[in-house]
């Protein structure tokens, strides 16, 4: 048995709403590695969005440090939300080319143990977002909840992941 | 040949002041170590640290570190140098979120050669469901142990309490090709 194996991977033939993953194995951790773009135009940004186990209370929480445009840093807190901010940026449609994608890693501990809630790391870069801005992201979340996590809802704020968004996942195995 | 290997998992079944592995051995290229813990410390006190040695833990002056930390709207760096072991920063703790657990993510590149000093990087994060100042944490770092040894053996210690249980740590090799 490999430590990491790829349990999904989905490519987008055509524009989707939304991306799950429901069949998740029996791993120690996961990781998602996205190339994504959307075509979400507004003002909230145009992260990716996350729910566990289709969970839509406001039991979430992220904390963001970020790098954009040139020379300016920040850092956000977010509580209380019906999401996590999992992808920092990716592109949207008003980029200057068409071909242009964001990335995002996402690493989600221990996501089966009972005794804990579930907490997750997100690394992302996008060179020109929706705006034409650029964005490096750095940032962590957590779902306030023990249950083992058993799907994974991946959505834009708004409209859909555009085709030739990738995601994939993978189990990261204890032994 | 996989490229990654399972060197150790431990899930601490009681807390627990440090997790250390020894006798790691040099036929990989790389190191990953994922923590999933929470320090039974409170505010500044929870902040973990990184140590290694080649047979015994190398306490001596020969640690250096630079990070990038956000607990607040503006993040902030500094510098640590001639230091006893490399800061990992803030980790989620018992007076956060009941049952949260934060992250420390460790690479150690090239940790088995003896011509050049022993680099880390580490992204840590203090998760908790709360907006104020200083209650949560991001940190990026780059640390440097300045020795020529091959690293046999790597100790992560908590802040000023304990690991607490359910905390895991595992140890990854990481094979070239």
């Amino acid at each position: 048995m490999a430590v990491i194996e790829a349990i999904a991977t989905t490519y987008l033939e055509a524009d989707a709403a939304s991306v799950t993953f429901s069949s998740l194995g029996s791993y120690e951790h996961l990781q998602i590695r996205v190339s994504g773009r959307h075509n979400n135009s507004g003002g909230a940004g145009a992260s990716i969005y996350i729910r566990f186990n289709g969970d839509t209370g406001s039991n979430y929480s992220t904390h963001t440090m970020q790098a954009y445009n040139g020379a300016n840093t920040g850092a956000d807190p977010y509580t209380g939300q019906a999401y996590v901010y999992a992808g920092g940026r990716i592109t949207g449609p008003l980029t200057p080319s068409a071909s242009n994608y964001g990335t995002s890693v996402i690493d989600i501990l221990d996501y089966r143990n009972g005794s804990k809630n579930t907490t997750m790391q997100q690394m992302s870069g996008v060179v020109d977002d929706y705006s034409g801005n650029s964005f490096l992201w750095f940032s962590s979340s957590l779902w306030d909840n023990t249950a083992a996590v058993t799907s994974i809802l991946l959505y834009p704020p708004s409209g859909s992941f555009l085709r030739g968004t990738e995601m994939t996942l993978y189990g990261l195995n204890s032994a | 040949m996989p490229a990654f290997t399972v060197i150790d998992h431990t899930e601490l079944g009681v807390a627990a002041a440090y997790w250390e592995e020894t006798g790691i051995p040099t036929t990989y290229d790389h190191l990953m170590i994922l923590v999933s813990g929470r320090d039974s410390s409170a505010g500044a006190g929870r902040y973990g640290h990184l140590q290694f040695g080649d047979g015994s833990l190398d306490t001596g002056t020969n640690y250096s570190a630079t990070n990038l930390t956000a607990r607040t709207a503006t993040p902030t760096s500094s510098r640590d140098t001639g230091a006893t072991k490399i800061p990992l920063y803030y980790i989620s703790d018992d007076d956060d979120t009941a049952n949260t657990f934060g992250t420390y993510k460790i690479w150690i590149p090239n940790y088995s050669n003896t011509a050049n000093f022993k680099q880390a990087f580490a992204q840590t994060s203090a998760e908790n469901a709360s907006t104020t100042d200083y209650t949560w944490s991001l940190a990026l770092i780059a640390g440097l142990w300045s020795s020529t040894d091959n690293i046999e053996r790597i100790r992560i210690t908590a802040g000023t309490g304990n690991w607490m249980q359910y905390s895991t740590f595992t140890l990854y090799g990481v094979t070239g090709a």
